[in-house]
Order: C-alpha cells, then sequence, then structure tokens
C-alpha cells in the first residue's frame, strides 16, 4: 500500500516543494538542479508518458481484435498502421541510406517524412476541419436570441465574425446605422407594444440618418463607431478583453489552488482518489 | 513527378474524403480512416520521443561516448542493447555532447539512473497486475507541474492582469474618448468589466440588490467576451476548411493524375449505392451533436 | 407573406447535410475564382510589424513553432511572413518547437524562405534547434541553460560547433520572442515562464481559437501584438508586402462569414415566427 498510495503522495510533495520555491532559492546547486536537471527528468518522464499511452492505445486494439468485439476489423488498420509507423521509424530510413538516425524522422525523403505528408497531416488536418461544417449547422440550428444576454452574444460573434474579414471594411457604415435604426424599433416595440411609437422611432430614425448621410457625402467609414472594423477593434480590445481577463484572473487563481492541494497532498487524483 | 509522391497524393486524397464522409454518415470510409490514424499516430509519436528525447538526452547522459570503455560492466550492458538494436546504441556510445558531472560505480551520470527507472516502470505499468508502477513517474510529473504552474498562474495570470487593468487618470496626455486608442474611457471600460466579471464568480453572497445588479452587468462583458470566442471560434474553423479545400484542389491537377475527382466520384457511387440500397431502412445520419 | 414565412420554416427544419453543402460550396468557389478583396491591418498586427522593425541590427531572435499540419492554414503563413521580416532585416534566427509535428512545420517554412528565398546560411544565419518534450519545463530550460537542453540541433550537429550559437547560452541572450503557436504548450507559456520572468519582449501569432485566451496579456502590454488567426496572417502579409496563402484564402473565409451569418439570422427568423404562432394558438 505504502508503494502504491504514500510513495506517489511524498514524490509530487518534495518535487512540488523543491520546484515552487525553486523560484525563490539563489543557492546555486539547487538552483542547477531545479533549472537543469529536474528539468530534464521531467522531459524524460514526459516522453516515456507518451510512449505508454501510445502502447496503451494499441494494447486496445489487440484486445479488441483477440476478443472479436464489434468494429474489430477495423482495429487492424490501427494496428497496421502502427506497425508501419513503427517501422519508419525504427528500421527503414529511407532508400539512400544517407541520413544520419535521429535526423531521420524529420528529414526530406525519408518514410517518416512521407507518413507524416501524406498519411498524418491530411488525417489530422481533416479531423480538425469538420468542425466548420458543425459550427455552421449549430449557428444555423441552435443560436437563438432568447434573452437580452443571447442577444449581446450574437451581436459581438456577428460584428467580430464580419468586420475582422476584408468584406466587413466594405460595408458601409451608413448600412449598419440603417439596421440599428431598425433594432431600436424592435426593441421600442418589445418594450412599448405600440405599432405607432415604433413607426414614428423608426422613421425619424431613418430621416436623421438619411440626412446625415447626404449632408456629409455618404463616407464608407464615418462616423467610425458604426464602421464595422473599428467597431469590431474597440469590442475585440475593450469589453471583449475585460470579459476574458475576469475569467483569466478567476481561473489563475483556481490554478495556484489546486496546485497548492497538489503539492500539500490534499488532491490526489492522479493515483486515482 | 515521382510515383511516392503520386503514391501519397493518391492516399491523402482518399483519407481526406474518408475523413469528410462522416458529414454524409458514419460508414466504412470514416472508420477505415479514423482507425489509420490512431494506429499511425501512436507509432509515430513513439518514434519521435525515442530519437528526440529518451535516445539522446537519456542514453546519451547514461552513456556517452567520451566515457566508453569496453571492459566496462555499465558499457557491457550497452552493447549487449545495441547487439539488438544497433541504430539506437551506435558502437562506443551515444556522441551527444552532455557534460559529465559524476561517474559513480562506473556509471556517468548516476542521478540519470532514477528517471531511467520511473521511466521503465511506467512502461511496465501495462502489464495489469503491475499497472501501479505507472504512478511514480506521474506523481513526478504532476509535483513538477503544480510547482511550475502556481508561480506561473499566479505572476502572469493574476497580477500581471491586475497590472493590466490599473488605469491612469491623471495622464495629460490619454485623451478621454478614443476608439481604437488608449484613452480614458477605454480604461474605465476595462475596469469596470474585469471587476464586474469577477464579481459574478464571487458565489459567497447572495446575488440580490447592489451585487446582484453589479454582477449582472459582469455577465453582459462575460457575454459580449463569449460572443466574441464564437466569431473567432467560426473563424478557425472556416480557415481550417480552407486549407483543407486548397490541398484537394491541388491533388486535382494532372500531374497528380486527378486524384481528387476519380476518388470523389468513387465513393458518390459506393455510398449512393449503399444508400439506394439500403433505402428502405432507417439509415443512421452522423450522430455529432451539432 | 404567408408564402414567406412558410418558407422560413422550411428552411429551418432543413436536413443539416444541405447546410454542409451550401457551407462547402461558398467556401470552394472563391478559391477557385478569387475576388481580391483589400485587407486592412488592425493595430495589434501593426504592433508585431513594428516592434519586428525597429529591432536593432542583427539582433538574435528566438522563434517557437508550435502548431501541427491540422492549423497550417492558419499558423504556416504567420511563420512565412515573420521569416520573411526577420530574414530581410537581416536578423539571426533560431529556431525550437514545443510540438513534434512543429518541426516538420519549422523545416517546411526554414526551406522556403531561408534557403529558397534568401539563400541564408545554416549555422550561420539561421539554425533549427529542434523539438524536445516537456511542455513548461523546456521553456525553463531554455530560460536557464539552453546549451543542457539542446547538446544537439536537429541534424545532430553538436551545438558547440555551430558558429551563430557563440554567446548563446539562456533565454536573456536573445532580443525577441515570437511564438506561432497552436495550443498547450505555446504562447501562454512562453508569456509566464519565460517573457514575464525576465523581461525579453515577445509576440506571437495564434489561431483564432486561442486569441481570446491571449488578448489579455496584449492588453497589459505583456505581449507586444499578436496575429490573430488567418486575417492576421493575411494582414501581415499585406504589411510586409509579399501576399502568401493567408491572402487567397480571405475572399472564402469573408464569404463563409457572411453565409454563417446569414443562418443566424433565418435560424432566428424561423424560431421567431414559431414561437410567435405557439403563443397564438
Amino acid at each position: 500500500m505504502i508503494w502504491k498510495r504514500q510513495i506517489p503522495i511524498l514524490i509530487v510533495a518534495v518535487v512540488g516543494a523543491i520546484t515552487l520555491f525553486g523560484w525563490f532559492i539563489d543557492q546555486p546547486d539547487i538552483k542547477s538542479f531545479v533549472d537543469d536537471d529536474a528539468t530534464q527528468w521531467y522531459d524524460i518522464l514526459a516522453s516515456f508518458a507518451i510512449i505508454l499511452g501510445a502502447l496503451n492505445l494499441i494494447k486496445l486494439q489487440f484486445q479488441k481484435v483477440a476478443k472479436k468485439k464489434k468494429g474489430w476489423p477495423y482495429s487492424l488498420f490501427a494496428i497496421g498502421g502502427f506497425f508501419f509507423a513503427i517501422t519508419a521509424g525504427f528500421f527503414i530510413k529511407s532508400l539512400d541510406n544517407t541520413v544520419v538516425w535521429g535526423a531521420h524522422v524529420t528529414t526530406e525523403g525519408t518514410l517518416s517524412k512521407w507518413i507524416f505528408d501524406y498519411m498524418f497531416t491530411p488525417l489530422s488536418a481533416t479531423m480538425f476541419s469538420l468542425l466548420a461544417f458543425f459550427v455552421a449547422s449549430a449557428s444555423y440550428r441552435a443560436f437563438r436570441i432568447r434573452n437580452f444576454e443571447a442577444t449581446l452574444l450574437l451581436a459581438a460573434g456577428i460584428i467580430i465574425m464580419v468586420g475582422r474579414v476584408p468584406i466587413g471594411s466594405m460595408i458601409s457604415s451608413w448600412f449598419i446605422m440603417y439596421i440599428s435604426v431598425l433594432a431600436l424599433g424592435i426593441g421600442v416595440n418589445s418594450w412599448k407594444k405600440n405599432k405607432m411609437i415604433t413607426f414614428g422611432v423608426v422613421g425619424i430614425g431613418i430621416v436623421i440618418v438619411t440626412i446625415a448621410g447626404f449632408l456629409t457625402g455618404w463616407p464608407i467609414d464615418q462616423p467610425g463607431i458604426f464602421y464595422l472594423p473599428i467597431l469590431q477593434e474597440w469590442i475585440y480590445f475593450y469589453p471583449n478583453v475585460a470579459g476574458a481577463r475576469a475569467i483569466m484572473i478567476g481561473i489563475g487563481l483556481g490554478i495556484f489552488a489546486t496546485s497548492i492541494r497538489y503539492i500539500l497532498g490534499i488532491e490526489k487524483s492522479y493515483i486515482g482518489e | 513527378m515521382s510515383t511516392t509522391i503520386i503514391l501519397g497524393a493518391w492516399i491523402a486524397v482518399f483519407l481526406t474524403f474518408g475523413i469528410f464522409s462522416y458529414l454524409y454518415k458514419d460508414n466504412p470510409f470514416y472508420k477505415t480512416a479514423e482507425h489509420l490514424f490512431v494506429g499511425i499516430s501512436a507509432g509515430y509519436w513513439t518514434s519521435l520521443f525515442f530519437w528526440t528525447q529518451i535516445q539522446p538526452n537519456l542514453f546519451g547522459r547514461l552513456w556517452p561516448s567520451s566515457n566508453y570503455s569496453s571492459d566496462s560492466f555499465w558499457y557491457m550492458i550497452y552493447n549487449g542493447l545495441g547487439f539488438f538494436y544497433s541504430p539506437g546504441f551506435p558502437n562506443g556510445g551515444v556522441d551527444k555532447g552532455h557534460e559529465i558531472h559524476n561517474v559513480v560505480l562506473g556509471i556517468p551520470n548516476i542521478h540519470y539512473l532514477i528517471p531511467f527507472a520511473l521511466g521503465i516502470m511506467m512502461l511496465l505499468s501495462l502489464i495489469p497486475k503491475i499497472s501501479w508502477f505507472a504512478r511514480w513517474g506521474i506523481a513526478y510529473t504532476v509535483g513538477m507541474a503544480a510547482g511550475l504552474r502556481a508561480y506561473g498562474f499566479l505572476n502572469s495570470n493574476v497580477i500581471g492582469q491586475i497590472k493590466g487593468t490599473a488605469a491612469s487618470f491623471s495622464d495629460p496626455n490619454l485623451p478621454f474618448w478614443s476608439l481604437t486608442s488608449p484613452s480614458i474611457f477605454n480604461s474605465i471600460v476595462i475596469l469596470v468589466g474585469t471587476i464586474t466579471g469577477l464579481l459574478y464568480f464571487y458565489f459567497s453572497k447572495e446575488h440580490k440588490g447592489i451585487l446582484g445588479k453589479i454582477s449582472k452587468v459582469g455577465i453582459y462583458f462575460l457575454m459580449i467576451s463569449f460572443g466574441a470566442s464564437f466569431g473567432f471560434a467560426v473563424m478557425g474553423r472556416i480557415s481550417l476548411l480552407i486549407g483543407r479545400f486548397v490541398d484537394l484542389i491541388k491533388y486535382s491537377g494532372s500531374e497528380y493524375y486527378n486524384a481528387t475527382l476519380w476518388i470523389l466520384v468513387a465513393m458518390i457511387i459506393i455510398l449512393g449505392y449503399d444508400a439506394f440500397k439500403n433505402r428502405g431502412n432507417n439509415s443512421s445520419v452522423s450522430k455529432d451533436a451539432a | 407573406m404567408n408564402g414567406l414565412t412558410e418558407l422560413i420554416l422550411k428552411i429551418g427544419k432543413v436536413d443539416r447535410r444541405w447546410i454542409f453543402i451550401v457551407l462547402a460550396i461558398v467556401v470552394f468557389i472563391p478559391i477557385l475564382v478569387p475576388i481580391g478583396m483589400p485587407i486592412r491591418a488592425t493595430v495589434t498586427t501593426k504592433v508585431v510589424y513594428d516592434t519586428i522593425e525597429n529591432l536593432p541590427p542583427n539582433s538574435n531572435v528566438l522563434v517557437s513553432i508550435e502548431y501541427s499540419p491540422s492549423t497550417k492554414p492558419e499558423n504556416h503563413p504567420m511563420a512565412i511572413s515573420i521569416l520573411r521580416h526577420l530574414f530581410k532585416n537581416d536578423h539571426k534566427v533560431f529556431v525550437t518547437c514545443l510540438w513534434p509535428d512543429g518541426q516538420f512545420m519549422a523545416q517546411d517554412a526554414l526551406k522556403q524562405v531561408a534557403k529558397e528565398e534568401f539563400g541564408k546560411i545554416y549555422g550561420e544565419d539561421y539554425v533549427l534547434l529542434g523539438f524536445r518534450p516537456g511542455g513548461e519545463a523546456v521553456i525553463k530550460g531554455i530560460v536557464s541553460n539552453i546549451r543542457k537542453l539542446y547538446t544537439v540541433d536537429v541534424n545532430q550537429t553538436k551545438i558547440d560547433e555551430i558558429p551563430m550559437m557563440e554567446g548563446i547560452y539562456k533565454f536573456s541572450d536573445f532580443a525577441f520572442l515570437f511564438t506561432v503557436s497552436a495550443g498547450f504548450p505555446g504562447t501562454v507559456e512562453w508569456v509566464q515562464y519565460a517573457s514575464d520572468p525576465t523581461g525579453v519582449p515577445m509576440s506571437s501569432g495564434v489561431t483564432s481559437i486561442q486569441v481570446n485566451e491571449v488578448m489579455p496579456y496584449v492588453q497589459a502590454g505583456q505581449m507586444k501584438g499578436l496575429l490573430a488567426g488567418m486575417p492576421g496572417a493575411a494582414e501581415y502579409e499585406a504589411l510586409i508586402g509579399q501576399k502568401g496563402s493567408a491572402t487567397s484564402g480571405m475572399d472564402a473565409q469573408s464569404i463563409a462569414h457572411l453565409v454563417i451569418v446569414l443562418f443566424i439570422i433565418l435560424g432566428n427568423a424561423a424560431f421567431f415566427i414559431e414561437r410567435q404562432r405557439s403563443r397564438k394558438y
């Protein structure tokens, strides 16, 4: 029990404390250990952890084939792909063998690079790009203006989406002003629920915007606050940062607290408790 | 163009359309591509991490060529390993230029036996009876990550951000109003937004009265932030899709024997025939939560 | 009017595979038939450009590549443009990678820009130190002693034998850091463990998803500007006067965004009509 529980907790406490206090200690031996050797050990263990993960994955695929679980023929592709990549990484460098072992995993003309360019890259890139379709579908089917907060979210999202791309700079600020007048009308209608007042507000708004436009000559980027690129720049750099910063500070405090919990041995999720 | 490149292009297009076919419905092309991805990623990462870290930085320190001696017991073990796999354990030791800090019992840099032992324990944890072996290595990485992050997040994400939120009201060069450059108005927006946003997450007191109103303002700032995140998420995904289409267009050229067109037509025919055959049954649409 | 509301309701219930097809078409066509919309650089992109432009001559610049092929359309044009700018101004470029795939991306970018475009000499003008696993620990290692972490470069050449590595022992020996990042470990870790503790200025190019995560650092001055996604890469291409893949993708990006906004409006119109009907009945 001591090997499975107490020793790991002790390791976390000792290593965590040394690493944390190592930021503040200038004693050369401790500093050298924390900054150099301890870091190297971490890198080496991280590598072993990745290799463990990969081997575990393949072990599961083997088990699926052995027990003939549902979909087991596809696991043969997973196992085949694994051994193909291992062969390229450890046994066959390239056709002409001029590349040094070690550099062969990243050099042009090797089997590893071929696998990376024509198998790994298309697979990983396409997996990510699938999400574009699902985002579009979600926007269409799930994004609903149910309350004021959702409206704010939607408005900010649309302004950023359109304002940050070239087409945003081609939309005149006067078009946005007309849209704003219509939106104001919708707001007045949901508040007063009186068609006469709504039509009055919208009508006056349209007249004011039109007169202002004629007087100023309809410049595409004035007034600046209605020009999408400038409006999105302001939203992006100020109110958006304020909200993101609040979240960042909250998360930062949470991570600090959790790290201290790990070091003090209160949090033991890494051993499954 | 060489055969390997053309073959590679056809495989790349097949795998791309295989993944995209999921949009129609879950099908064997998608499952095949998905499983290949799993296997190839596992193999590729194993070899990459071995050659970039374990062989040069661990074996290069434990068996450096500068300390090689054919009489040494320690290097006899190395030669034994080299007999089984010579590329990873070349003759005469691993020459990566590492310093030798100590030599104890004939073992250079003996303290690197600790990560070596922990690493072997991690790999042995694949055996179910001794799966707990991995805990020691994981504990080391967890402890170190905790120590690093406690400082990093407190310094940069808390203190650094509080500094950035501080507004200067006495600076004579700062205008009161400016849309895109620093101004007093913009500083107030950031200050108010950050404080009200943080207060929204303060749950030790009920959000009623003044605190309720303040946290409501905080929600509005958070919603603007989430809306902007949504906008950027859409932007990012569309960019990735554009990248895939550019590659597919490249591989539709005659130098690649129109790979894209042939594979697209073949998949449409096969999936269409399958849909025609199963048109009486309820065919499963791609079951993704959109 | 009734006909229009019925049509909107019908569109609101359409199978989502039709939405996929529409999106595929509106992204595909502008790639084949470019429109050539003008690109307007934003403030955060200009700050990156000005910072690099104002670096002292012959500066040692660390460029860290942490993205994979999955985000190549967004990040690769940034890496290419930044390298072009740095080599044009004759700075010394040191390239590291915190992601394994980043090493391939770095090699592709350096081959295209350093070797083929500028004819720079490896080991004298640029060096690819390569990938090391460990995330934040790697950054910490670079900050304290880069030579302990990197004893050889990506070609397995010893660091001591590379001429431009003379005088480079730790992070503060660099004048500037630029990181092209797609997630963890990346920009955030460089800010926390390298730039903030040492004061070496840094900037970054990130994927669009990450922008909100790092914007507070930009606004607080912990980072000098930011290249935000493919639009940011396109803006930088416009600033250095050399168009690339990001610029050519912006037409498709613009049209796709407009179509998604249209989807949102249509979806909400159908939602409001349905809600009104259910209230009526």
